[in-house]
């Protein structure tokens, strides 16, 4: 039993945070009320000033396991979640091998069963092993509950194929997930083609490069009747393209947006820091102003890392050399807090419906909530600490993050899930 | 003030760059004496480290070590454990074992010669890293200039050429510009930034480039080897269109226009044979002024380690982002 006194409740449906205490049994709330009387064996925890909200849930995060578990391994992967207030979690399928038949997302399930302490699902890939030419197992996958299909990290080349797998898996309650890039016109080196590609004298990546293939993928969704979910929108014209669609109510359209593109810009890169390498690259203020703007809005759904973990020594290298990603887990939700709850530019709620609710719908999942008789799935969050984003303090296997060593507001105090806490500070 | 590394133009300041052009005066001088070399660097290890294919350059910070008196080795990336799949990382931490005072280094990667520079104590010079930067040639073409404009404030230089691929378009038009000339780009719409700096006026038609006055056309190789896509369809077009050919090369002479390139030319390609004769190139000076420039930065450069780390300009602007607050 746990009493967590005069906590500030946050929900999804009201801006306002409720005081109250919540007092947890057996994994559920049974009460919540002021001033509850602290029954016999309980432990009370004062949550006075903290608050208190449905844990996060991430449905864009690299696992890098198997094939990779240098870089990730689903325990490291999860930890780093827990780590950052989020109990649930979606792998995407760029590993090695891909994830592109029952038998590589069975072992991949079987593992996390095993290893991590929060539900890890995985998606599976559209085609072979990414490569964009035959349909991967697609079925199969979905008899062991994979809902979303991509393959991320590369576009699906040939529209026929993509339209192909559109039609036939929308048949079986699945989903798309595109990853959105020409990739003639964006080349290898993931940096905003503009001012900053030139002085660095590196060829940028336009961000037509990007809406084009939102373009086409939400039109190939409309004509197979799909649903079709655009990752980690980088560019202003990107999320206008979403609007506009969705504003057209004939196709089942989401999309997520990454924390590193609300927050920085092609300008962070400066001397070559290779922790500021991503695809889709870092592009404008005017993109990361125009991306809170469609976060707030509704025209992105949710909210979503892309954890992309990489060893030190493979990001300690050139700006062209080195791969592309930068982990997110760990520091998600206290940048979201620092930089846009803090200032006032997002309510809690917003958070909350953004990174816990919306992506556990997206995925066909229960939504946790801070109410009487739900399971607890819950993270206390502190709005006064601090958190110094040490190599430390990362719980996941790699550091390739502009906030290592930076200390931002906010803190990760309590993971509770079900009957187990996950993490206290 | 000394610095450890030279690893763009960026970064220098005024006085800097009018100190290294006086010393380059200073050095060319010896060039007329029957002993041309000084002890200067007596003692001192330069490694070339060039992982792209060089002439001018090469020889050039060969020779300017030599005559500073320098012991000079050629890193033989052909033959190096690079072709074994070694790092530059890699490469750097056995360089840094045999404590070399000076890296000269040429990479296809941008950014490549800062990166070594922080892990070795050795002064690096970057002898032009992919299409970032090529200090030692904007500092050599600012000397040239300067010969034959003594000041240079409100003269115009036009770039004509693959600005795209051209880490002598951005360091020359950055120095150019901290001297107060004015520099503006001429090229096909395919290789000429639409992001280059407001400052910098962007032609994409010749008349147009030339109403514009220019006192000097600085002619940049066209880089097939950089080219792995196409840019534009023939060189044959290329010369009609952006090369001074034979009735260009008439309207320049009339107009009394100096011609640079950093070489090599491609004939027929940039320019017309006959622009290799025109008494206004300044294309051999630029070579023979490659070597005292060389020779002013390799005595100005302090190697050690002991001195702060050099940072970029855009490094600077860095600092403040270090708390990051988008």
């Amino acid at each position: 039993m746990l009493l967590l006194q005069n906590a500030r409740i946050a929900s999804e449906n009201s801006p306002v945070l409720l005081e109250g205490d919540v007092l947890i049994v057996e994994g559920k709330i049974q009460e919540i009320g002021s001033s509850l009387a602290l029954p016999e064996g309980a432990r009370a925890i004062d949550a006075r000033g903290r608050v208190l909200m449905p844990a996060m849930f991430d449905a864009h995060v690299h696992f890098r396991a198997p094939g990779f578990e240098n870089k990730e391994t689903i325990t490291t992967g999860s930890e780093a979640a827990i780590n950052g207030g989020i109990t649930g979690v979606v792998m995407m399928p760029n590993t090695r091998p891909a994830l592109d038949s029952a038998t590589a997302v069975a072992t991949v399930l079987e593992n996390a069963k095993d290893r991590a302490r929060i539900p890890v699902y995985t998606s599976g890939c559209v085609t072979k092993n990414r490569e964009g030419k035959e349909l991967a197992e697609i079925e199969g996958m979905r008899e062991l509950g994979v809902k979303m299909l991509t393959d991320d990290g590369d576009t699906t080349a040939d529209p026929a194929v993509l339209l192909r797998a559109m039609q036939y898996a929308t048949e079986f309650g699945m989903f798309f997930a595109s990853h959105c890039e020409v990739p003639e016109l964006a080349g290898p080196r993931a940096l905003n083609e503009g001012v900053m590609s030139y002085r660095l004298g590196i060829k940028g990546s336009p961000a037509c490069a990007e809406e084009i293939i939102i373009d086409r993928d939400i039109r190939l969704a409309r004509a197979a009747g799909a649903h079709v979910h655009i990752q980690h929108v980088s560019s202003k014209l990107g999320m206008e393209t979403i609007r506009w669609w969705k504003s057209r109510g004939d196709v089942k359209v989401t999309a997520e947006v990454a924390p590193h593109h609300l927050l920085f810009t092609d300008e962070h890169i400066g001397d070559y820091d290779t922790n500021y390498k991503m695809n889709p690259p870092l592009r404008t203020q005017a993109d990361c102003d125009a991306l809170l703007e469609g976060l707030k809005e509704g025209v992105f759904d949710i909210i979503a890392t892309d954890h992309a973990p990489h060893t030190p020594f493979e990001k300690a290298q050139d700006f062209i050399s080195a791969p592309n990603g930068i982990t997110g887990l760990d520091t998600a939700l206290v940048s979201l807090y620092h930089f846009f709850v803090e200032p006032g530019k997002l309510g809690w709620d917003l958070v909350v419906k953004r990174y816990s609710a919306e992506p556990r719908r997206l995925m066909g999942l229960p939504v946790p909530t801070i109410e009487v008789g739900q399971e607890v799935n819950c993270v206390l969050f502190d709005t006064e600490a601090e958190t110094t984003f040490t190599r430390e303090f990362m719980k996941s296997k790699s550091q390739n993050t502009p906030f290592i060593d930076q200390t931002l507001k906010g803190r990760v105090d309590l993971v509770i899930l079900g009957t187990e806490i996950l993490l206290e500070r | 003030m000394a610095r450890k590394d030279l690893l763009d133009i960026a970064s220098l300041h005024r006085e800097e760059i009018e100190f290294l052009l006086d010393q380059s005066t200073s050095f060319k001088k010896l060039f007329t004496h029957s002993v041309k070399k000084i002890p200067a660097l007596e003692g001192k290890s330069v490694l070339m480290l060039f992982y792209e294919a060089s002439t001018r350059t090469h020889s050039s910070f060969e020779v300017a070590a030599k005559r500073l008196s320098a012991e000079v080795t050629n890193f033989d990336v052909a033959h190096s454990s690079i072709t074994k799949g070694e790092s530059v990382r890699e490469t750097i931490e056995t360089l840094q074992a045999m404590r070399t005072d000076y890296i000269v280094v040429r990479h296809s990667h941008p950014g490549l010669p800062g990166m070594i520079a922080r892990q070795t104590t050795a002064s690096v010079i970057n002898a032009g890293d992919g299409a970032h930067e090529h200090p030692t040639q904007a500092l050599l073409d600012a000397f040239t200039i300067k010969e034959k404009f003594p000041d240079p404030r409100g003269k115009k230089v036009l770039i004509i050429g693959d600005i795209l691929h051209s880490r002598v378009a951005r360091s020359t038009s950055t120095l150019l510009q901290k001297l107060g000339v004015e520099v503006a780009y001429l090229g096909p719409g395919s290789l000429v930034p639409k992001y280059v700096p407001a400052s910098i006026p962007r032609f994409t038609d010749y008349e147009a480039a030339m109403a514009w006055a220019p006192d000097v056309v600085y002619l940049l190789r066209v880089q097939m080897e950089r080219q792995d896509v196409q840019f534009f369809p023939s060189v044959r077009e290329y010369h009609r269109v952006y090369g001074i050919t034979t009735a260009r090369l008439a309207e320049i002479r009339d107009k009394g226009l100096y011609i640079m390139h950093p070489g090599p030319v491609n004939r027929g390609v940039e320019l017309c044979d006959a622009v290799m004769d025109y008494e206004r190139s300044l294309i051999t000076n630029q070579v023979e002024n490659g070597i005292s420039i060389r020779m002013a930065v390799l005595d100005w450069l302090t190697p050690g380690g002991e001195f702060p780390r050099q940072e970029s300009y855009v490094a600077q602007q860095q600092v403040s982002s270090k708390v990051i607050m988008p």
